[in-house]
């Protein structure tokens, strides 16, 4: 009997234990709890990678497309190895299911068809990340900290963040217009002050061209829409060469532009500046812009 | 020969049913199979939430896409009739790429509704122009025309908004991925169509003698000509509500059983839908396994199986 009382004791404490440790946050489908931290987590986009990555814990799986390059190398070093489970537009679940992970951290904008059959593999933390906005990202990223049983450590990086970021702001030029781009094969899609790049820059003490339409993150442009946009710095990350930018170059409407007739016109990382879109790559990305006013002077 | 190849044609369906349980990012013993569906079991969810529901479904939908391309093809008497040409599928691809495109933060639970919506209203366009007492140059005519311009809306409305040209390209390819249990039992109210369809048969027979034998031996061209073309909508419009408008099952497979089992509908019908469930099973099957843990959306595999012999038919009818 003493020894049923002991167990049963044993078994409270346990679970009042847990029950402290319960957190609850708020995700984009509503509140999500979890009473225990997760060991096994599966992201399915890259900037929940780079969240991870921030306070130095390691996924077991990425939708990386099978490319592991897709992740920023500094993130590789940091996380070490892990399973692909597939593209982010469509995930594997059976390889999800196999790598039995104890969290999902999902995206809204890919994943919301599939939330239902996610939380049959694990609890799963549904987050915007594409589309969204650098503000957004920022908040997902201190909700991923909460959620992962990090909250300390996650809020500390978050503010050294804001301190790199005015550190960086502090190297730049004030109120310089400068206007992000990925170019394809065929076409040139501006980041718009909507956009995480376009955020970002902003952050950064950087002033975003006016792109017209501001209703999008990102707009697909042509040479002579670019021309109207006129940015006085230029950033392109080119996913493929030659890309479309390349081959404008020849054409005369590109010399009347105000970036190229001043050289302001400078090569970035597309994948840093367009996909990874995480604390991270914002500290590259402000490292990247110092390189782009040092180099002119 | 033309029963003969029945049973070979079950054996197959039953042997790839086995193999997409079986095979994937992760393979499981065929011995597993059955353990995986208890649950607790670890290959529960595996086998039971995802790879069932997706096989059965696979199942499903390539069998009444494949029946309804014979029935366009049983009225329509042109080898390259497919439900496409009664523009079904692109209005449903219309409608679903708008309300992504205007709605991107509405809910996605609601995109097979839209999608069916858009296919029946395409549906009634095509009637509304044609009446019931056109030719069926007419109707094939007016239904290409009206893809095509349903196709251009698309197009449009993907410039307009590239943002969300990835969900909307990723739609209108027809995939399997994440559909499960709450898409199957949307379907299963459309089951109810096949017999039906199937119950056309012998009437569908008489009208490949030309209107006028078939009229004389008793057959109401019109009506059967309705009524074949109004389950063909169904059938497709059902499936592309859920799978999203998978291309060229409809077209390919009615030929193909066509070659084995020969022209009477009341073998041809239920042959084409095994091998329609046939060829979808093998295309899910590869773009699952291809190159794990890359899933390719089905619609691209039918697409390579597809047009190719498109191309051939097209070259050969001339």
């Amino acid at each position: 009997m003493k020894r049923l009382i002991y167990l049963a004791l044993t078994a409270l404490s346990l679970c009042l234990c847990s029950l402290a440790q319960a957190v609850t946050v708020e995700d984009s489908k509503g509140t999500f709890s979890i009473d225990y931290t997760p060991k096994r987590i599966v992201v399915l986009e890259f900037s929940f990678v780079d969240a991870l990555a921030a306070v130095g814990v390691s996924p077991v799986g990425i939708a990386d497309d099978k490319d592991s390059n897709r992740i920023l190398k500094e993130i590789r070093d940091e996380i070490g190895d892990w399973t692909s489970v597939g593209t982010r537009s469509q995930p594997s679940l059976e390889t999800i299911s196999s790598l039995k992970p104890d969290l999902i951290i999902a995206d809204i904008s890919r994943h919301e068809g599939v939330y239902a059959d996610l939380q049959k593999i694990a609890p799963t933390l549904i987050l915007p990340s594409r589309r969204a906005t650098y503000e957004e990202n920022l908040q997902a990223t201190a909700i991923i900290g909460k959620a992962i049983g990090k909250e300390k450590e996650m809020q500390a990086r978050l503010k050294k963040h804001d301190e790199v970021m005015a550190e960086l702001a502090a190297q730049l030029p004030k109120g310089k217009e400068v206007q992000f781009g990925v170019a394809r094969d065929d076409a040139l899609f501006l980041h718009t002050a909507n956009s995480y790049a376009g955020g970002v820059i902003r952050a950064l003490g950087l002033k975003n061209a006016n792109t017209g339409r501001n209703d999008d993150a990102y707009r697909q442009t042509s040479l002579e829409q670019l021309l109207t946009v006129n940015p006085d710095y230029f950033i392109v990350g080119h996913y493929v060469t030659p890309s479309i930018v390349e081959k404008w170059k020849s054409e005369p409407l590109w010399s009347i532009l105000k970036a190229a007739k001043n050289n302001h016109i400078y090569a970035v990382n597309a994948n840093t500046w367009s996909r990874c879109r995480g604390i991270i790559s914002a500290e590259t990305m402000g490292q990247d812009l110092i390189k782009v006013f040092n180099a002119k002077k | 020969m033309a029963t003969r190849s029945l049973p070979f044609l079950v054996l197959a369906m039953i042997g790839l049913l086995i193999a997409n349980l079986m095979f994937g990012a992760v393979s499981i013993p065929f011995k597993q199979i059955l353990d995986g569906l208890q649950t607790g079991n670890e290959h529960h969810f595996t086998i039971h939430e995802y790879r069932l529901p997706r096989t059965i479904l696979a199942m499903l939908v390539g069998a009444m896409m494949a029946l309804a391309g014979a029935l366009v093809q049983g009225v329509i008497r042109n080898p390259l009739a497919s439900p496409d040409v009664l523009g079904v599928s692109h209005g449903a691809g219309l409608a679903a790429v708008f309300y992504m495109t205007f709605f991107p933060n509405a809910d996605i639970s609601w995109l097979p509704a839209v999608a069916l919506v858009g296919s029946l209203v395409a549906a009634l366009m095509l009637w509304w122009l044609c009446g019931s007492h056109s030719s069926t140059i007419k109707l094939a005519i007016t239904g290409v025309a009206l893809a095509a311009l349903y196709a251009s809306c698309i197009d449009f409305l993907m410039l307009i908004k590239p943002l969300e040209i990835n969900n909307a390209l990723l739609w209108l390819t027809g995939s399997l991925w994440g559909r499960g249990w709450n898409q199957l039992s949307m379907l299963l109210p459309w089951l109810l169509l096949i017999p039906f369809a199937l119950w056309l048969a012998k009437p569908l027979n008489l009208i490949h003698l030309g209107d006028d034998s078939a009229i004389s031996l008793g057959i109401k061209a019109n009506k059967l000509r309705l009524a074949s073309l109004g389950l063909a909508v169904g059938l497709t419009a059902s499936c592309v509500a859920i799978c999203g408008p998978i291309g060229f099952l409809g077209l390919v497979a009615p030929h193909l059983t066509r070659k084995l089992v020969g022209g009477r509908h009341q073998i041809l019908l239920p042959a084409t839908m095994l091998v329609g469930a046939i060829l979808l099973l093998l295309a899910d099957l590869v773009a699952r396994t291809i190159d794990p843990p890359i899933e390719l959306p089905a619609g691209i595999m039918t697409a390579i199986i597809g047009a190719p012999y498109f191309l051939w038919l097209l070259l050969r009818t001339k």
